[in-house]
């Protein structure tokens, strides 16, 4: 079962600006899982897009069953039997599981469209394949988990030779997991090649037979997963570039005085009576999977979504935090983890996104001061170093970092004592990502005090003073740096209650 | 082409205007020619007395646009500002000014409810014109039992608030209504551009969730663009009655989409975020003078509609595939 | 509250169709007991007329909001169909048959160009449908050069179409153009929910790249949402035609928001993906209900603008705030 059913050879695809494939060498057995791991924006996710016909290559060549193929589109892709599942679930929710299951290419009864037979076929599908959901129920009803199954079970019933799945269990509980991978298992005996891109470790020694690593667009190996281990894979992943150790003790004192404290917070069906304290010059990580509830508990906190109940003190005052009006006047300033959509204007310019959140302290009589908006935006152009060849230049022509410094500008023009920096090194590269750090670093030592939310434990584990870990909605762990470990929060992350 | 595009003057202006004033000259110009009584100064008078509602309109609703909304009531709601007001004029016998003040009110009450209902209720901007559209065609003509209005003729007491659109002294005529426009329009080009309200509706209208997220009150501030916008829907009214004195009830839609193409002919962008006030004029001048023209080389007002049609339905698509390809 | 929601006939119907009907009733009832006038069964005939076309505009006008578009051309689109065959009928004498067709053909054309311009060149609907409504106000005006166009009276030569609508045996009327919108709602409602036209149009509107991604030509089946509410506005430019006198030019604009805020009313998300022929059907006779019956308690017609405007912005608060209860699935 040694051949080779998918073989990728020097691919090479650039945007302008990045050259987010270097001549990229990748293949797939069939009967084999075979891991794709690399940092975020290492290139894992392009190289998939341009094999499903997503992307178009600039060069190389793609052998699929022996032949020289080229998708252009994901349709196309999916007719020779190359399947992508998703990160994020492409379902269409006002229809039903097997409605979903086969748009596209549904049975037919003359001219009408044969649901019965389609709801038939799909239960069949479930049944071969372990999985427990009813084919009529509207996919708006389902979790994620079972979602994500309905996928598979797609891509499964399109007769696919290869699959690939992109972080898969980002969003699933411990049980779905297992059911996930007994799934995988079965397709795997069945002779089909899988790709498997996960960030996490021990899944990838569980259920892979080969690895291989990607960094910054570039190929650098592939290993048989007996052979290897973590730390090996590991200094694949990281490289050259300087892995910094994790922090070794907390910089806080302990008679620190609380600058934040939640309590029993509730908001919806993500943040479950969550309660923990911030103190004054501390960086607290928040830690988890994808769907812990972490951005959603710091929405709640700065009023951005509605909370349920719950109570909010800053330095030891009770505040009532409706809008993120409340929270901005509370000295709360608050980084998105989706800078383009909640972060920045991009068609203003760096100027007006420096004084979103101070805008009246530039108002002089009935009109914007641009004399003094220039200046304040040039004091932290040169304090964060953003490059930019104006304050008034566009902020969509930054790059990822100096966007994402911009956004940092805006909360330090407020002078925001209490920083929430969700995801704040996403899709940033690494030269970046440093200074970000020691931008952090700086802030605490001025006495202002961070939350940091971060999917990268190695983030987590080099910034944080102390770490809050989140399962499910609720707080799972606090742990100490000094005590903590990648296996201590993992074990945090997935417990449950 | 790309030489003109760099020289220091038409930087300043902006290509596209100037292209836009380039072509209402050349149309001025190819009307002159099919109707020599286009070159009177009459004719241009007559041409420039639309222009003023037709302008406080689009002034009005690029406000609107610029959050990334869209507002179907303006037309409508002038008319009911008209015949509210006109109709305290002239049946019940309320003073001039009141009925001035009036009329501006009842373009802001309208404008505030369907600010209310898009940034506090976050319904489609375009349902709920429609809905207010047929509310403010119902309500002129409730409020008038369904008969039309005819506001003083110049001649007749409380005749001069006519000066207001057209100074007639006899002999000359001046185009006071052209300066308040202008005038007014200045004062929209600042707001939008040197002040917090238009900073915020500039920046909402491009990205809402961010600016909200900045700690800013992004409803208080949406909502205001569709006061300022019936605030000046109000000031049409006048100018409208100025020109034309008779109003009547039920009517009103087609200056919606004369108002709108102006709007989108100059440069403010559908999607939100960008607007020009200067272009909104060059616009307004355009559909003015088109409108005109029509009806001098002896057409119906219907090929203005159709032309209109084409006009906003060419500018939506320019804008949508500048954006595509930005993208 | 749930004993009512767990009831057969409101888990058939669905909680606001079951509401919506027990307001039809109701009205009826308040109108009749207020008005002996209402009561009278040519009252029941005159509002069957009146709503024909919009219950056809809705039918049509359903499948483009749940595509998650909207048409707002055919309010003055009927206009300008009917315009079209009349004058053929009327000034080329041409057969009757011939002018039906010409409208309905005509709202063919006008709801593929709507398509294209939404599906392909990408303009907001409301925004090209708004300028394809002024394009079809003035060529009807212009085609019927400012003149009202009758088309021939129930007696006259050709007049047997209108029977499509409104039978006369022996002197009394019957509305028998119901059977004609009963016939359409069936219809429909099997394209809609057992046809891949009806299939993907539902998934375009729920979540078109998606449904993109799944290998579906969605460029195609959003340009048919709108050919087949251009098909039906045809349909109801000839109900109109055969249901009044005489088609006036620039009249026309507001029928749509009838339709469109009658199909809301029924449950159909302004958001796309959802709603149901039978739902459209009974919101639009909620409006018609009302409007023929508010002159008879004494509110002049005038009022009827103002009611539409009120129950089109009420029905879709009522949507916004329904979405908002349920649970967000993130």
């Amino acid at each position: 079962m040694n051949d080779v059913i998918l073989d990728m050879r020097q691919i090479d695809k650039s945007f302008p600006g990045v050259h987010a494939l270097d001549h990229v060498d990748f293949n797939v057995r069939r009967g084999e899982v075979h891991a794709l791991m690399g940092e975020n924006g290492a290139g894992k996710s392009t190289l998939m897009k341009v094999l499903t016909g997503i992307y178009k290559k600039d060069s190389g060549t793609i052998i699929f069953e022996g032949k020289e193929r080229e998708f252009t589109t994901p349709k196309e892709a999916q007719d020779a039997g190359v399947i992508i599942v998703h990160q994020e679930l492409n379902m269409i929710n006002h229809l039903t599981v097997a409605q979903n299951i086969f748009i596209g290419r549904e049975p037919k009864k003359g001219l009408f469209i044969d649901d019965e037979k389609m709801n038939k076929e799909a239960a069949k599908l479930f049944e071969r394949l372990n999985i427990d959901i009813n084919p009529k129920e509207r996919m708006m009803n389902l979790t994620v988990g079972k979602q994500q199954m309905c996928e598979i079970a797609k891509a499964v019933s399109h007769d696919a030779k290869v699959i690939v799945f992109d972080e898969p269990t980002a969003a699933l509980t411990d049980g779905e997991i297992r059911e996930l991978f007994a799934i995988i298992r079965d397709l795997r005996s069945k002779g089909m090649g899988i790709v498997y891109i996960s960030h996490r470790m021990n899944e990838i020694e569980e259920i892979s037979d080969r690895v291989t690593v990607m960094r910054d667009g570039a190929y650098v190996g592939t290993v048989n997963t007996v052979d290897t281990n973590k730390d090996e894979i590991i200094h694949m992943m990281v490289g050259r570039v300087i892995y910094e150790d994790p922090k070794a003790e907390s910089n806080v004192p302990k008679d620190a005085p609380v600058v934040l404290k939640v309590e029993n917070l509730n908001a919806g069906r993500m943040v479950k009576d969550v309660s923990f304290e911030l103190r004054k010059g501390e960086i607290l990580g928040f830690s988890g999977l994808m769907g812990a509830g972490r951005t959603e508990t710091a929405r709640a906190i700065f009023g951005a979504d509605p909370k349920d109940s719950g109570y909010i003190y800053i330095n030891g005052r009770k505040v009532d935090i409706k809008s993120p009006e409340d929270a901005v006047a509370n000295g709360i300033g608050y980084l998105s983890e989706d800078r383009r959509r909640y972060g920045i204007v991009v068609d203003k310019t760096v100027a007006e996104n420096v004084t979103m959140a101070t805008l009246e302290n530039f108002v002089s009589g009935s009109f914007i001061d641009e004399e003094a908006e220039r200046k304040e935006a040039e004091k932290y152009i040169e304090q964060l170093d953003i490059r930019t060849p104006s304050p008034h230049q566009k902020v969509a022509n930054l790059s990822g970092g100096n966007q994402q410094k911009v956004v940092i500008a805006k909360w330090l023009a407020r002078n925001c004592e209490i920083l929430i920096f969700d995801e704040p090194t996403r899709g940033i590269d690494v030269g970046a990502k440093n200074e970000i750090y020691q931008l952090m670093n700086e802030l605490v030592a001025q006495g202002k005090s961070i939350i940091m939310i971060s999917s990268e434990i190695t983030e987590i584990l080099r910034m944080s003073d102390r770490i809050m870990v989140m399962c499910e909605g609720s707080i799972t762990g606090e742990l100490d740096i000094c005590e903590a470990t990648q296996e201590s929060i993992m074990h945090a992350a997935t417990l449950r209650e | 082409m790309e030489k003109i595009k760099n020289i220091a003057l038409v930087k300043k202006i902006g290509f596209n205007k100037l292209v836009l004033v380039f072509v209402l000259i050349l149309m001025y110009f190819v009307f002159a020619l099919f109707s020599p009584t286009f070159i009177s100064y009459d004719r241009i008078l007559s041409a420039l007395s639309y222009s003023y509602f037709l302008g406080f309109l689009a002034l009005g609703v690029t406000f609107v646009i610029a959050t990334g909304g869209i507002d179907f009531s303006i037309g409508p709601v002038m008319f009911a500002s008209a015949l509210i007001s006109g109709y305290l004029l002239t049946r019940s016998g309320w003073p001039l000014v009141l009925c001035l003040v009036i009329s501006v009110l009842v373009g802001l009450i309208f404008g505030a409810i369907n600010g209310y209902l898009v940034a506090y209720w976050d319904v489609a901007p375009f349902i709920t014109s429609m809905g207010l559209m047929q509310i403010a065609k119902g309500a002129g003509s409730v409020f008038t039992h369904t008969q039309s209005v005819s506001w003083p003729q110049s001649s007749e007491a409380n005749g001069w608030y006519r000066n207001l659109v057209r100074y007639s002294n006899g002999s000359i005529s001046i185009p006071v209504g052209l300066i308040t426009l202008l005038v007014v329009a200045f004062i929209c080009a600042i707001i939008l551009n040197k002040t917090k309200i238009g900073r915020y509706i500039l920046c909402l209208g491009s990205n809402k969730e961010a600016v909200r997220l900045s700690g800013v009150n992004v409803r208080k501030w949406q909502m205001l663009a569709y006061v300022i916008s019936g605030t000046l829907v109000g000031i049409a009214a006048i100018f409208f009655v100025g020109a034309y004195t008779t109003v009547q009830p039920g009517l009103g839609d087609q200056y919606n989409n004369e108002a709108i193409a102006a709007v989108v002919m100059g440069g403010t962008s559908m999607s939100g975020g960008v607007a020009s006030i200067g272009g909104t004029i060059i616009g307004v001048m355009i559909i003015s003078l088109l409108q005109e023209g029509i009806l001098a080389l002896g057409f119906t007002k219907d090929f203005q509609l159709i032309i209109t049609g084409l006009i906003v339905l060419t500018a939506v698509y320019l804008d949508v595939f500048s954006n595509q390809k930005k993208n | 509250m749930n004993k009512i929601k767990n009831n057969i006939i409101v888990k058939k119907l669905g909680a606001q169709r079951t509401i919506v009907t027990l307001v039809i009733i109701t009205l009826v009832i308040v109108f009749s007991l207020a008005s002996p006038a209402f009561r009278r069964y040519s009252t029941f005939v005159s509002i069957a007329d009146y709503t024909y076309n919009i219950a056809l505009m809705a039918i049509g006008v359903t499948f483009v909001l749940i595509s998650g578009g909207v048409d707002l051309s055919i309010g003055t689109g009927i206009i300008c169909y009917a315009i079209a065959g009349g004058y053929l009928v009327k000034y080329q004498n041409m057969p009757v048959i011939v002018g039906m067709l010409v409208t309905l053909l005509f709202g063919l054309a006008i709801g593929l160009l709507n398509g294209i311009l939404v599906a392909v060149m990408k303009i907001p609907p409301f925004l090209a449908t708004l300028c394809t409504m002024m394009i079809t106000r003035g060529l009807g005006t212009i085609s019927a050069s400012g003149f009202g166009i009758p088309w021939p009276p129930a007696s006259a030569e050709g007049g047997w179409f209108r029977s499509i609508f409104k039978l006369e045996i022996g002197g009394t009327k019957y509305p028998v153009g119901i059977i004609l919108i009963v016939i359409s709602a069936i219809i429909m409602t099997i394209v809609l929910n057992k046809t891949k036209v009806g299939r993907y149009i539902i998934a375009i509107g729920s979540n078109k790249e998606a449904t993109r991604l799944s290998g579906v030509d969605v460029t195609k089946y959003h340009i048919i949402a709108y050919v087949i509410c251009g098909f039906f506005a045809g349909l109801a430019g000839i109900a109109y035609a055969a249901t009044f006198a005489s088609i006036n030019p620039g009249t026309g604009a507001g029928l749509e928001l009838d339709a469109i805020g009658g199909a809301i009313i029924g449950g159909i998300s302004t958001t796309g993906g959802q709603g149901t022929i039978l739902g459209a059907l009974l919101g639009v006779l909620v409006m018609s209900v009302l409007k023929s019956g508010l002159p008879y308690v004494g509110f002049q017609p005038n009022w009827q603008q103002i009611i539409t405007g009120i129950i089109l912005i009420g029905a879709v608060l009522i949507d916004i705030i329904n979405n908002k209860k349920k649970p967000i699935n993130k």
